[in-house]
């Protein structure tokens, strides 16, 4: 059992009358890329601001390293690396000086590594600011980020304004933090990108935790795709309780989706009928995300 | 220029109105009110003869001058004319100052937040945003115009014509609109609404202290200071409309500069294209405190060289001012040597008071924008990557509650040193420079005590930490003009400004100075408490 780096615990947040957290509960394990998604608007800003002391929970505790994540801000903050979703910076400023900034206020100094990154991420740190494209400010932060030497890195979107190659650099700097044995945290849109690297999952409804866990296990409480041709008529298989969104191309051609725990009592169904093709697909992240976000209002099932 | 070009102008100036309209109205009633209300008491306070000979010769004085302008009238005097003297520089300041912030609002503020590129991306004309910051100073000053002269009508104050109040109100319109264009072509030169607005605040001191000058030397020089067309109006005597004309020109003028540089540049950059920089910080760049001077060394020098010039500009009048036999020359017979001397004296020590609160209000404006600066970078987002960083919030908090006293305090020093050095060299009596420096160790806990008011707004009401501005605002109304418009005793004591006694005349009380400093702490801890209470991110 590992120790964990981060806990929440029925975190809160209100903003007057608007209540921007409900429930949040997660925690993420030493060493864990833990992955964090939700639509616009669903808290998980709000949720990283809190762990970060810059919003105070209305309920609830957040704990980094063991230490209340409000009171505790400063200590905890020598040990983490945070790139936020809009990235500003102080627009007089080149790059290179916001960089170099960033990792002095850490106790920590521009080196080969930084050079590196700079170089990787392809940034002329020489430009002010101002001049600075969203993706390129983003980069500025990322590269701060990535140089310093943190237990536990938190980003909130960091790759919405990075282009293909530059997502792929980041991807691999992340990969490389795990490798070394780092947490992150990481909230994302970009969904093949979490599935990618995160070992865990959370995803988060209108202030509520609504799913976590290992993709593999999300998968297994959800439903395959299964592509099937049969010689015989299959139109039998529809009446079965496990399948759902049945669709018949013809008498022996259809496409369905089955409760994945229920798929070996669908193929012992199917297999009499002579099966002539088959294909059977995990759900992604995305129809999984898209799956959770449909639901809502509609009661845990939907036939 | 064709159509394409201007398409929805109109639109435009519609909305800008629309958003600003609060604004605008404060402004108007303000400049409007302050107007009225002045020109109603006058009656009452230089009602009879005895009394306006009495104000007009010390309006003659040369201390005067240099605050107010000359006065120009002849005998016999009318309420009006004391009125339109002392009234005219004054209320000139205020519609610049006005028409400064709603150009460069209007401008380079909505280029710097990217409402601009939003706008333009629409079918909107490339100088329409342009256009429609004309159109919308234009339609501000002719009300606030009109508006004024109408309040003038309505107070009818004796001696008062519907030519000088018509002239005053079209006068003060003419002259905020032309100083709205400078901002204007400012706002094309730079990159920023921020060295837009330092550029033209900066361009009006320099104009307003030339005028000053102008004003002691030779009143004819005065029509090269542009400033000080607004006094060759002589209002309720001549009313002379040349000015006015020669406002509009110079107006024309710089708004075919502006329009053609605006239309040479891009969207969003300035005329002087940004230099590649450091690809490395410099050592100094250390934490919080070190990154605010760095972000704010230009305008700091800006502030304590612009302060220090001040003071000199102010105190090289001295000579002129503290010179009774030339004044007066029957009155100084009569005292005789040492009697003029302690006139003089005297006479010098009154004006340091005034210039000493006047400095001690603009170096309030420095002290004030850097400690409300910390909510601004916050809601602009500068602040977030380090408030992940292990930076205390106190930390964060004294670094701009005290990076804001230090400019202030150094401003209103400087420029009390700069008022020091120019005095001694052009006084024909000899003041200590300790009895100067009374003005500093009396008014600085006023400084003080209205930072500590910004900074405990900055914790505890951020949304309405503006609110604080009418602390420096009111008090240099109350007591530049308060003595003037016949203020009772408790309305200049609302501000932190009329809690000190007349240093450097009198000796330094030292109790309220204790107390206020005291007080300035208090204000200064609790705003912390509550900052470090509250969430960090307003967007």
């Amino acid at each position: 059992m590992m120790a964990d780096v981060l806990t929440i615990d029925h975190l809160q947040k209100k903003f007057g009358k608007f209540e921007a957290l409900k429930n949040i509960s997660f925690s993420i394990h030493q060493g864990e890329v833990f992955g964090f998604i939700g639509p616009n608007g669903a808290g998980k800003s709000t949720t990283i601001r809190t762990l970060l002391g810059i919003l105070k929970p209305t309920a609830g505790t957040a704990t980094i390293f063991g230490e209340d994540a409000w009171a505790e801000a400063v200590g905890i903050h020598k040990r983490i690396a945070y790139v936020p979703g809009d990235v500003y910076l102080w627009p007089n400023l080149t790059g290179g000086e916001v960089i170099d900034f960033l990792l002095r206020l850490n106790g920590e100094a521009h080196s080969e590594k930084t050079d590196a990154l700079i170089k990787k991420f392809d940034l002329d740190p020489t430009k002010k600011a101002r001049t600075y494209s969203k993706g390129n400010r983003q980069k500025v932060a990322l590269i701060a980020a990535f140089s310093s030497d943190a237990e536990l890195y938190i980003f909130d979107e960091p790759t919405s304004g990075l282009d293909p190659l530059m997502e792929e650099v980041f991807q691999e700097e992340v990969l490389a933090l795990k490798a070394a044995g780092k947490s992150v945290l990481l909230s994302s849109h970009i969904l093949s990108e979490v599935e990618r690297m995160c070992d865990r999952i959370a995803i988060i409804r209108q202030g509520e935790i609504i799913e976590i866990g290992s993709l593999q296990a999300m998968q297994q409480l959800s439903r395959s795709t299964v592509h099937v041709a049969t010689t015989q008529d299959l139109s039998a298989i529809k009446q079965l309780p496990a399948v759902h969104q049945f669709t018949a191309k013809s008498a022996t051609q259809a496409t369905f989706s089955v409760d994945a725990d229920q798929l070996g009592a669908v193929m012992t169904a199917l297999t009499p009928l002579g099966i002539t093709q088959l294909q059977s697909t995990p759900p992604t992240l995305e129809d999984l995300f898209l799956r959770y976000y449909n639901q809502e209002g509609d009661g845990h099932e939907q036939q | 220029m064709n159509s394409s070009k201007a398409q929805n102008t109109l639109a435009l100036t519609k909305l800008n109105l629309r958003h600003d309209w609060l604004k605008i109205v404060l402004w108007i009633l303000g400049l409007a009110g302050l107007m009225a209300v002045a020109a109603a008491k006058f009656g009452g306070i230089y009602g009879t003869q005895k009394a306006m000979n009495t104000i007009a010769e010390t309006l003659r004085t040369p201390a005067m001058v240099s605050l107010l302008g000359p006065f120009t009238a002849t005998k016999p005097y009318t309420t009006a004319m004391i009125y339109g003297s002392e009234m005219m520089v004054f209320m000139g300041l205020f519609a610049a100052m006005m028409n400064l912030y709603f150009a460069v609002h209007a401008t380079r503020a909505q280029e710097d937040t990217g409402t601009s590129e939003l706008l333009l991306a629409h079918a909107v004309g490339r100088q329409s945003p342009l256009l429609a910051a004309i159109a919308e100073l234009a339609i501000i000053n002719v009300a606030a115009g009109v508006i004024e002269a109408l309040g003038l009508q309505a107070a009818n104050m004796p001696g008062a014509d519907a030519a000088g109040n018509w002239l005053f109100g079209l006068g003060l319109a003419a002259f905020g609109f032309m100083f709205g264009t400078f901002a204007l072509l400012f706002s094309q030169v730079v990159s920023n609404a921020r060295s837009a607005t330092i550029l033209s605040y900066s361009w009006l001191g320099i104009l307003f202290v030339a005028r000053m000058g102008a004003d002691i030397q030779d009143p004819d020089l005065t029509w090269w200071t542009i400033f000080g067309w607004i006094e060759k109006m002589e209002l309720y005597t001549n009313n002379v409309w040349t000015p006015l004309a020669l406002m509009l020109g110079m107006s024309v003028i710089v708004l075919a500069v502006t329009i053609a540089l605006a239309a040479s540049r891009d969207i969003g950059a300035g005329l002087i294209t940004p230099r590649a920089g450091r690809a490395r910080a410099s050592r100094f760049l250390q934490g919080p405190l070190s990154l605010l001077a760095r972000l704010e060394r230009t305008s700091t020098w800006i502030w304590l060289i612009g302060m220090f010039l001040l003071g000199v500009s102010y105190g090289s009048i001295f000579g002129t001012v503290g010179d009774l036999a030339k004044a007066n020359p029957t009155l100084s017979k009569l005292l005789g040597g040492a009697g003029t001397d302690a006139a003089n004296k005297a006479i010098i020590l009154a004006m340091a008071n005034k210039l000493a609160i006047i400095f001690v209000v603009v170096a309030t404006i420095p002290a004030l924008l850097t400690i409300l600066r910390l909510n601004n970078d916050e809601k602009k987002g500068y602040l977030e990557l380090q408030h992940a960083a292990p930076i205390s919030r106190l930390r964060l908090f004294a670094s701009f509650a005290g990076h804001g006293l230090v400019v202030g305090s150094l401003s209103f020093l400087l420029a009390l040193v700069g008022m020091v050095v120019a005095g001694a060299s052009s006084a024909t009596v000899t003041i200590s420079a300790a009895r100067y420096l009374r003005g500093f160790v009396g008014f600085w806990p006023a400084l003080l005590v209205v930072c500590g008011i910004g900074a405990l707004l900055v914790g505890l009401l951020p949304r309405l930490q503006s609110l604080v501005w009418i602390l420096p605002i009111y008090g240099v109304i109350s007591l530049y003009l308060g003595p003037l418009l016949d203020f009772p005793t408790w309305a200049t004591r609302l501000t932190p400004y009329g809690w000190v006694n007349e240093v450097p005349v009198k000796a330094i009380q030292w109790a309220p100075v204790g107390w206020m400093t005291a007080l300035a702490c208090v204000l200064f801890v609790l705003g912390y408490l509550a900052y470090r209470r509250r969430d960090l991110t307003m967007n």
